[in-house]
Formats: C-alpha cells, structure tokens, sequence
C-alpha cells in the first residue's frame, strides 16, 4: 500500500513538469532514440538525461539499449494508472469503511 | 457533487452513532481500520476538531514508517460530522498534497437498524486543464489512455 501510494505520487510528480509531458506525447507518437528526443528540447543533455531518468523511475518509460543507441519507449500500462486514479480512490472509502463498520460491528473478542 | 471529481460512500451501518464516532476519534480505534492490512497504521495526532491535526504514518512491515496523512479537519460537529482537507496541513501551512487536493465530509444520523453512515470525497483536478491539452487529450481526465491511444495511432 504505502509502496503503490508512493507509485502513484511518482506518475503524478514525473507528469508534473513540461518537458517530461512533451516527452511522454513524443512518445505516443513512436518509441525514439535518447539522441533524437534530446534534439528536439532545447536544454543540455546532462539536464534532458535528468528528465529521462524521473520518467524511467516512475515507470511512465523504458529504455533500451542496442549497442551504443539507447531507446525510449512509452509504458501505457503506467499512464492508466492516472486514467482510473478516481476509481481507484473509491476503492480505498469503500474499503476504508467496510474496516470502520466490522470494527464497529463485530464483538470485541473475535477482532485480531 | 462532480461525477468526474467526486465519490460518495453511504452506508447503514449497525453499530449506535457513538460507537461509529468514538471510531474516527480515539486514536487506538482508529488506527485499526484507517488503513488496510497488512499495512500498519500510526497516529502520531487526531485531535478532532475545526483546526485540529490529522497525522498518520504508515509501515508495511511494521519497523519503517513513512508520512501517510497530514491533514486539517475544517468542520467537526460532536456525533454528526467531521470534514477534513488536504490542502493546508497540520500546521495549517498550503501544501501541493499528492497524488490530488481533496475535502473528506463525513456524516452520521440515526438510523433504525445503527447509523446512517456518508462519505463525500471532493476533489481536485489532478492535473491542470492546460496540461491535457500539452500532452494532446482534450476529453478530460477520464480518457488519458484513449486519448493517447488515439494521438499514437494518427499520427
């Protein structure tokens, strides 16, 4: 739980800056080499390199490396995570209190 | 209510108004249902009243904690109902809370078989306007996925 929370503020932190969304949207187009996505902001390398990194850590992206060409590519299955993010917070009230009524319903002695 | 922000939780639950109360105040009771098991909640402040403090620290292995909540109740009425945000924290100061600004309330009333139970979860957008239209979804929120589905296979 406390790991998934932390998931999550990662997707919401890594979406919250532009040049890391501009890559996220290049990407939806088609998965591009480091060199190629690095051209097209306009910043040094080192400093793109950052923002890769972040988008990697929070599992937005992957990279892959073929010999000296590194790849980025889009991980979808991570961006549905911010798509169902109010589904996902009815889940945690709903559970939330099905724990408050068995606490408050059931008697004492057969609580753990 | 919002249907794209917001979420309600209503309940009969079958336990008298005082017992569901004394649920959401007393720490040790608290802690017991706030967060699902095997996590293990802590309650370092539940001073239940307007202006008082929310904080929580969660472990999954019950050695490290991490903050969980640190939050500000806004409207308390002894057995009726508590509303707390995460948009000022304990200390009352403006924080960017992750993953999304929210206000809690949370009412009680009598009800023939215990109490009439209601959560109202308000949120926050999770992400600006303008930053759907960057990344290319213009439909919300609620479509990122098919949006961006969409966007990759046109062009």
């Amino acid at each position: 739980m406390a790991q998934y929370l932390a998931e999550l503020d990662g997707v919401f932190a890594a979406l919250a800056d532009p040049t890391r969304r501009g890559v996220i949207r290049r990407l939806g187009r088609s998965p591009t080499t480091v060199g190629d996505l690095a051209r097209e902001f306009p910043m040094t390398l080192p400093s793109f390199m950052k923002h890769v990194r972040t988008l990697e850590t929070s599992g937005l992206i992957r990279t892959v490396k073929h010999g000296r060409v590194r790849t980025c590519v889009l991980n979808r299955d991570r961006l549905a995570v911010v798509d169902g993010w109010l589904a996902e917070e009815r889940r945690i009230w709903e559970e939330r209190t099905d724990r408050l009524e068995r606490l408050v319903t059931e008697p004492e002695e057969n609580r753990p | 209510m919002n249907p794209d922000l917001d979420l309600v939780v209503h309940r009969v639950i079958r336990a008298p108004r005082a017992t569901v109360w004394a649920a959401w105040t007393d720490p040790d009771r608290f802690a017991q249902w706030w967060l699902p098991a095997p996590t293990v909640c802590r309650v370092d402040r539940l001073d239940v009243r307007p202006g008082g403090a929310l904080v929580t620290r969660m472990s999954d292995d019950g050695v490290d904690f991490v903050p969980h909540m640190d939050v500000t109740f806004l409207v308390v009425e002894d057995l009726e109902r508590i509303v707390f945000t995460n948009t000022v924290d304990s200390s009352w100061r403006p924080v960017p809370p992750a993953p999304v600004h929210l206000t809690a309330e949370v009412v009680l009333a009598d009800h023939a078989d215990g109490t009439d139970y209601r959560v109202v979860v308000r949120h926050g957008d999770p992400a600006s306007r303008t930053r759907h239209e960057e990344l290319g979804f213009f439909d919300g929120w609620g479509s990122v996925t098919k949006q961006l589905a969409a966007v990759a296979e046109h062009s």
